[in-house]
């Protein structure tokens, strides 16, 4: 930077280029939103206007304030798409393959661009693909009655007896229709008053003077809306309002939830020495008290939702990205590759998604490159030629539940078996299953990896996914089936700071466990507990549920009494009861992380303060479940 | 003339720079934690936030002592991390020249004086100015345990 500027208009041009890159990131949001929408439209002459307007803008706005940072090479990109984009819109251009495939390298690389400058590292040469853009720009001629772009038509006949008795009927039609274009479904309709009528989807390069040739024959034409047949979701492209949009700091609403966490606890306060004069006065005087007191509760939790709201970002940004990651990547390796989007309005803490973003990244890409076959494999087998990857979310509760499934060939059991022995790794029984399977390759260091994607230094391995998946107090499970597909299942909570939690007492320390995490509490008598080889169990449920005494994975020199609490967690098949001393309560919590390495154990997730100033450790039930299988070997 | 925390341990005066403390406090409620570093007696709050209480006295190989009235929290912040430090007592604040912090002597040895930045003689009286860094790395003690091997 120059050596004149004065230091406090550096920090000023650090901010003003935050901004830039925040600006930037949305418009790049919206220009991949619009791009997905596009790859359906390409050589239709039914482009949706709206589309190529926001388009046409986003890429306007990136060229002026690139230019006002001074990010030469971003500015004559976005200038290039620019003009082509206006091209397109005036209709002197179509869009054909070729040129979108330009129009999406150029965004690549303008994002390329972007992120070069905000790293710091060599802004890559644009000088190619200025090239590239300026060639589509003028050379793709426009539509004309010879060279149409193929078009898919709605086009519905309705018989009559005049019309019959002119030879028409729906066999001559779908004959003459066959002679223009390729019928694409056909199917009777039922119209009012028991009329039949039929209805068929043409894909043509037929002028719409041929058609009007049609329509003296009771034909109605009009542009097909949608492929039916194909379930590929679009979603709406969405336009930013700017005006009425504030971009706020996480940081600041971080700050904001830290407040009411503290509220909440003030609040609990209130209700404990609400608590002490109830034994010491009549009704007539706490019970005002306790009204205001429910009152503030309720008020709080208003709150609380509200911030919460402002934190929560839709997790189709996060999907579109993953539509472009697969779309280049199918390229890459001659795949052709379906994306199903479900559930992209399913909001998550901003916090999280950021977080999510690698862990996903990396899924989506092995199902790419390892899980869904090449068209020749995928043929040789008899699946549709076209391989289906389904990215969807959904809330259950207070948690979100997403799932990536690929419909490709499966994870071999065998081989990561071959892999883990080969690297000396105790694997166990031979009867692996999912879950087996899943801890297996995410064992540190047994990547599946092949060698290419290691050279391109792609992703990170699957023990990264699933220690950052759990770190966020998250689970992932698989489901793998040889030639039929894969899916992993990520449930997360959907924020983090204030959940609800049973108080458990050990050698009179207090810790929290998640509600969520618990299924059933019980009381046990020591007497019926037995042990079976090296694991303490108790019958639950007409089943064995193996039981986990914290004060020893804690090692703490306590022992559990006669009569004790056992809280169960997990899934059915292994499920794991959590034996405590007792359980004091259940109250809703601040979780505060624990930034200090010092302070950091597997086994605990965060701390939290009921309203005395001592802190109480929130226990961390999937990474205890992690440390009880391992002293178990 | 930089102004110091002085606070004492075992018979010793040790000093801090006051920019990197962040408050003193007397210590109530420590929640153990399990499977930490022997040195880390626990967690407390302090201003909202969870930080770790680390055990001078542990950390640097004396006996350890049950804390009193006087024993104190020094909140060390320097600008990356926050921890607390459990000494026997703190309650002095002076200003040092830095001329007059010379390295620590070769011959030094046990624990303490590898995380030593320097010693200051003021008025007949020693004190020990802490290398904060090498206090706060658990894994330096390892690497200093195998430079005496």
């Amino acid at each position: 930077m120059d050596k004149s500027t004065p230091d406090n208009s550096g920090e000023f041009f650090d901010q003003f280029l935050d901004d830039y890159y925040a600006e930037c990131d949305e418009h790049l949001v919206l220009i991949r939103r619009a791009l997905v929408t596009l790859e359906d439209e390409v050589d239709t002459a039914t482009i949706d206007r709206a589309v190529l307007d926001n388009l046409f803008r986003s890429f306007h706005t990136l060229k002026g304030i690139s230019g006002m940072v001074g990010l030469g090479a971003a500015e004559q990109l976005a200038h290039h798409l620019e003009s082509y984009l206006r091209e397109l819109r005036e209709g002197s251009v179509v869009l054909n393959a070729s040129g979108f495939e330009s129009l999406a390298a150029g965004v690549s690389l303008l994002e390329n661009v972007i992120n070069a400058r905000r790293n710091d590292q060599a802004i890559p040469s644009i000088g190619d693909m200025a090239a590239r853009l300026q060639t589509a720009t003028t050379s793709a001629p426009a539509d004309t009655e010879n060279n149409a772009a193929i078009t898919r038509w709605q086009i519905e006949f309705t018989p009559t007896a005049d019309l019959a008795a002119r030879g028409v009927n729906v066999n001559s039609v779908r004959a003459r229709l066959q002679e223009i274009g390729e019928l694409k479904q056909a199917k009777p309709i039922v119209k009012g008053a028991g009329e039949i009528a039929f209805q068929f989807i043409l894909s043509t390069n037929a002028g719409q003077t041929t058609l009007k040739s049609f329509e003296v024959d009771g034909l109605v034409f009009q542009a097909a809306e949608e492929d039916a047949t194909a379930q590929k979701i679009r979603q709406p492209v969405a336009t930013l309002a700017p005006s009425t949009v504030v971009r706020v700091d996480l940081d600041r609403l971080d700050e904001l939830m830290r407040i009411i966490g503290e509220l909440v606890i003030s609040r609990t306060r209130l209700e404990d020495q609400l608590t002490e004069l109830k034994r010491s006065t009549p009704p007539a005087v706490w019970r005002p008290l306790q009204e205001t007191s429910f009152g503030i509760a309720r008020q709080l939790r208003d709150l609380r939702e509200s911030v919460m709201r402002v934190r929560m970002v839709p997790i189709g940004e996060v999907f579109e990205r993953m539509t472009f990651v697969v779309r280049d990547l199918a390229r890459e390796n001659g795949k052709k590759i379906l994306v199903q989007l479900s559930g992209g309005e399913t909001e998550i803490d901003k916090f999280l998604v950021e977080r999510m973003m690698e862990p996903l990244l990396h899924l989506v890409r092995n199902a790419v490159s390892h899980g869904i076959e090449t068209v020749a494999e995928r043929e040789a087998q008899g699946k549709q030629t076209e391989g289906l990857l389904s990215l969807s979310a959904m809330t259950a509760g207070e948690r979100i539940v997403i799932k990536i499934a690929d419909d490709g060939r499966g994870i071999d059991r065998d081989r990561v078996l071959e892999r883990a022995s080969a690297r000396g790794l105790d694997t166990g029984n031979t009867q692996l299953d999912d879950a087996g399977l899943l801890d297996l390759i995410s064992t540190p260091g047994l990547s599946t990896r092949d060698e290419a994607d290691r050279a391109s230094g792609r992703g990170v391995g699957m023990d990264v996914v699933k220690n950052a998946i759990e770190e966020l107090g998250g689970h992932i499970w698989l489901a793998t089936k040889l030639g039929e597909g894969t899916t992993f299942t990520i449930e997360l909570p959907l924020t983090l700071a204030i959940a609800e939690a049973l108080i458990v007492s050990v050698d009179g320390q207090r810790f929290a466990v998640p509600q969520s995490a618990v299924r059933e509490v019980l009381e046990v008598e020591s007497t019926s507990t037995n042990v079976l080889e090296n694991n303490e169990i108790i019958s639950y449920r007409g089943k064995v549920l193996p039981l986990l005494r914290l004060a020893r994975v804690f090692e703490m020199n306590h022992e559990l009494g006669d009569k004790f609490h056992v809280l169960v967690t997990g899934e059915e098949s292994n499920a794991v009861g959590l034996a405590v001393d007792r359980i004091i309560g259940q109250r809703e919590i601040v979780v505060r992380a624990i930034k200090d390495p010092l302070a950091q154990s597997k086994g605990i997730a965060g701390a939290t303060e009921l309203g005395d100033q001592r802190v109480v450790l929130i226990l961390d039930i999937s990474a205890l479940r992690q440390l009880a299988v391992k002293s178990r070997h | 003339m930089e102004p110091f925390i002085l606070f004492e341990l075992a018979g010793t005066t040790y000093g801090v720079r006051s920019e990197f403390v962040q408050q003193i406090e007397m210590i109530d409620d420590v929640a153990s934690v399990p499977n930490a570093h022997p040195a880390v007696e626990g967690v407390v709050l302090v201003r909202g936030q969870v930080i770790p209480a680390l055990n001078l006295r542990t950390r640097f190989g004396f006996d350890k002592v049950e804390r009193n009235l006087r024993s104190r929290l020094v909140v060390i912040n320097n600008g990356s991390r926050v921890v607390g430090l459990v000494v026997d007592t703190a309650r002095e604040f002076i200003k040092i020249a830095p001329e007059s912090i010379e390295p620590p002597p070769e011959a030094l040895t046990g624990l303490s004086g590898k995380y030593l930045e320097g010693i200051a003689s003021i008025n007949e009286r020693m004190i020990l100015v802490l290398n904060l860094d090498a206090v706060l790395d658990l894994d330096y003690e390892v690497e200093a345990a195998l430079e005496t091997t």
